[in-house]
């Protein structure tokens, strides 16, 4: 799927909260067949972005386009959506729990209990299927929960936080899921500020800081931008050379290694050289793309 | 239409379903038919009959108090037989056998001597000596085993009383036939009107009615409303409403949920309903035939239908306000705590039993029962005790309905911002601002 459709459109899409801005003329594109990432720290705007996009609430301005069309109810079933608030119905069988949840989404009859059987399955809660949420863990909630999300089969999947309090082997299988969902063709819009994940899983991302899009674009093309300006150190000695803010703008220091930031201007070469003469013994020196994380705090930090 | 009804069945039986609906549901006859039944048959446990001797010294009392009390075992007694004869049997509480002490030679206080040596023994419960001038002084004295036994002596002292009067009558010469003339007992019996004057009713059973009627009726609001309150609040601590907000119209779950709660309620009522029809007509014919005799009035199957309907008038009401506090906070103490005045109109509404059941053709009553709020307890009342013209049931129900209607719609405002806004307590002027935004 190279030139995928665009099936999620926003174009200078506002709300505002009385006072409060919550997002500032934001347009996106969204394809099929792609993960796309919506980023930005707490209070950027994702959640808010969200809901006007499922149709919770409506933009004060600006349009949202689902497969070329406004949102309705019809289309509202096509979407499946995991809130970052997210929770069961106690003391309701996760079986029945799951048939409502499809229900209403408007997925009725035979086909639904086929469903419930095939996607407990897949996350391996099937002997949980006549139990009380109340009864299972808080991951197996959690995948649960998920489950209510995709139970009918939708073409847009929104996820926001999905892998929040869950351990990694469950993280794992659900970014299987996720990237299966993807091959599928489906669209999938990933929420998080959690940058590590993002960038195993995304193809595009949207970055959000105070209300406003920082920048959108494909994640290897944001990093190439960034440029090769990171470099990954492991060496005895020589530590005063990687605080010389003239060579290294940040380093972060790891058990073993430390991963410079290098400034404007300044290049590997130099370090390394520098390195050396102070008589650092060196086990490592790598050039490293940098992080999405990196880029994150870099364009996060940046003034306005 | 389909996610609505997908919203009401799941309510529906996810409540119909629990155990706390079932113990409610046999509960709450159960425990009625108890204070029912209970009472009716600690009465008419036999007691042994008390033992009383007579020490006669006017030496023409004895007879008079032998015919008066057994005149008072077997029917009720002249001052209350306007009860009608639905009364409970109390005559069983206060057998006496008696017998007559004669002076003969011994002295009062040989004769006090031995009857007080009977008591200890046991062979007699109590003595009565008459002095000689009883019937002009009215003084006699009751020696007796067990002065706590207020009934008895207040049986006993009424049958003597009565036994004084005849014996004075005659004492003055008053033949039997103007004697009898002159006891002859009035009876006044309350007839409810619109009848013809054919039905009697009885006052006691007719007010339990209305009681025990305008009682369910707060309880079923307040219990229901509070189940409504707590649904909201579980959607919304548990975070669902999200989820639940991106599939169904928050209008669509909102109405959902208090029209599935509102059928689980309607459950409960019919079987309850059908459990007291039962009652009344075989339990209480059982328990007659086992000499009981329980006093439940028929009621026209019209209140039956009226009860559903203000029923389900208090319940859009405050179920709907209870609805829209729980939108508004974060915690079921919270919400316990701003749902206080709602439960508070609810009491007062339960009150108003009292002076709309005294008098229920007055302005007052009039103007309460038009009032959404207070209507449903009273004009159910004004039913059930005079029941109004038909076009102020109408229009009692005609105000509330629409007021439900408004209400649902500004709730539904509140609602669907509400829901979403988690971290603190909604005020409620920003309950207002919400509920002016489009």
């Amino acid at each position: 799927m190279a030139a995928s459709e665009t099936t999620v459109k926003l174009e200078r899409v506002s709300k505002s909260f009385g006072e409060f801005t919550a997002v500032r003329e934001l347009s996106l594109d969204v394809r099929a067949g792609r993960v796309f990432g919506l980023l930005g720290p707490n209070g950027a705007g994702k959640t808010t972005t969200i809901r006007m996009i499922v149709n919770i609430t409506a933009p004060d301005s600006g349009t949202i386009l689902l497969f070329g069309r406004h949102i309705d109810a019809d289309l509202q079933d096509r979407i499946g959506y995991l809130p970052e608030e997210r929770g069961l119905y106690r003391r309701m069988r996760v079986a029945d729990q799951l048939r409502f949840f499809a229900e209403i989404k408007n997925m009725r009859g035979k086909k639904v209990d086929a469903k419930i059987d095939e996607w407990l399955a897949r996350v391996k809660l099937s002997e949980w299927k006549n139990k009380r949420s109340m009864e299972l863990s808080k991951g197996m909630q959690q995948k649960i929960q998920f489950i209510t999300a995709v139970i009918h089969d939708p073409d847009v999947l929104i996820l926001d936080e999905p892998f929040s309090g869950l351990d990694p082997v469950n993280v794992e299988l659900l970014k299987e899921i996720v990237l299966d969902l993807k091959r599928a063709g489906k669209t999938i819009i990933f929420s998080t500020h959690q940058m590590e994940v993002a960038e195993k899983i995304c193809d595009d991302i949207c970055l959000l800081n105070r209300s406003q899009k920082v920048f959108e674009g494909s994640l290897r093309d944001i990093k190439r931008s960034f440029g090769r300006n990171a470099v990954a150190v492991r060496c005895e000695g020589g530590d005063g050379v990687l605080d010389d803010p003239a060579l290294v703008s940040k380093v972060v220091r790891h058990a073993d290694e430390a991963q410079a930031l290098l400034a404007a201007g300044a290049d590997a070469q130099t370090l390394l050289k520098r390195l050396i003469d102070s008589g650092a013994v060196i086990g490592k020196f790598e050039m490293m793309e940098p992080s999405l994380n990196d880029i994150f705090i870099t364009k996060v930090t940046e003034p306005a | 239409m389909k996610k609505f009804l997908s919203v009401v069945r799941r309510e529906y039986i996810q409540r119909v379903r629990t155990k706390m609906f079932i113990v409610s549901t046999v509960l709450l006859p159960a425990v009625m038919s108890l204070f029912v039944v209970v009472p009716a048959l600690i009465l008419s446990i036999e007691t042994p009959p008390m033992r009383v001797a007579v020490v006669d010294q006017t030496g023409r009392m004895y007879s008079q108090i032998r015919q008066s009390l057994s005149n008072e075992q077997a029917e009720p007694d002249a001052q209350n037989a306007n009860a009608g004869p639905q009364r409970m049997p109390r005559r069983s509480f206060s057998k006496f056998v008696m017998e007559e002490v004669s002076a003969g030679s011994q002295s009062l206080d040989q004769i006090r001597a031995s009857l007080d040596q009977r008591l200890q023994s046991r062979e007699l419960d109590g003595y009565v000596i008459l002095p000689p001038d009883f019937l002009s002084q009215g003084k006699a004295e009751f020696v007796n085993r067990n002065p706590g036994d207020l009934f008895s002596t207040r049986v006993l002292q009424s049958a003597i009383n009565r036994a004084a009067r005849e014996q004075r009558l005659v004492d003055a010469k008053v033949d039997t036939q103007t004697r009898q003339e002159l006891f002859k007992p009035v009876e006044l019996q309350s007839v409810k009107i619109g009848t013809g004057g054919q039905e009697p009713e009885s006052g006691g059973g007719s007010f339990a009615l209305v009681f025990g009627i305008g009682f369910v009726m707060y309880l079923a609001i307040l219990m229901y409303g509070q189940i409504v309150l707590g649904a909201v609040i579980e959607e919304k601590e548990t975070r669902i409403a999200e989820i639940l907000f991106s599939s169904v119209k928050p209008f669509a779950l909102m109405m959902g949920k208090l029209v599935g709660v509102s059928l689980v309620a309607l459950t409960q009522l019919a079987i309850w309903g059908l459990a007291f029809s039962v009652f009344a007509l075989y339990g209480v014919g059982i328990l007659a035939s086992q000499g009981t005799r329980a006093n439940i009035p028929s009621i026209p199957f019209s209140h039956y239908i009226y009860f559903g309907l203000f029923f389900l008038l208090g319940y859009f009401i405050y179920a709907t306000i209870y609805a829209l506090v729980g939108s508004m906070v974060t915690t079921a103490q919270e919400g316990g705590q701003l749902a206080m005045p709602i439960i508070l109109i609810l009491v007062v509404s339960f009150y108003l039993f009292w002076p709309v059941s005294r008098s229920p053709d007055s302005p007052f009553s009039f103007w309460v029962s038009m009032i959404p709020f207070t209507a449903p307890v009273a004009m159910l009342v004004r039913i059930v005790t005079q029941t109004p013209p038909f076009w102020q049931i109408a229009l009692s129900l005609l105000i509330g309905f629409s007021s439900v209607l408004l209400i649902m719609w500004v709730a539904a405002r509140i609602y669907r911002v509400g829901m979403l806004m988690y971290g603190k307590r909604a005020s409620i002027p920003e309950a207002i601002r919400w509920a002016r935004q489009a």
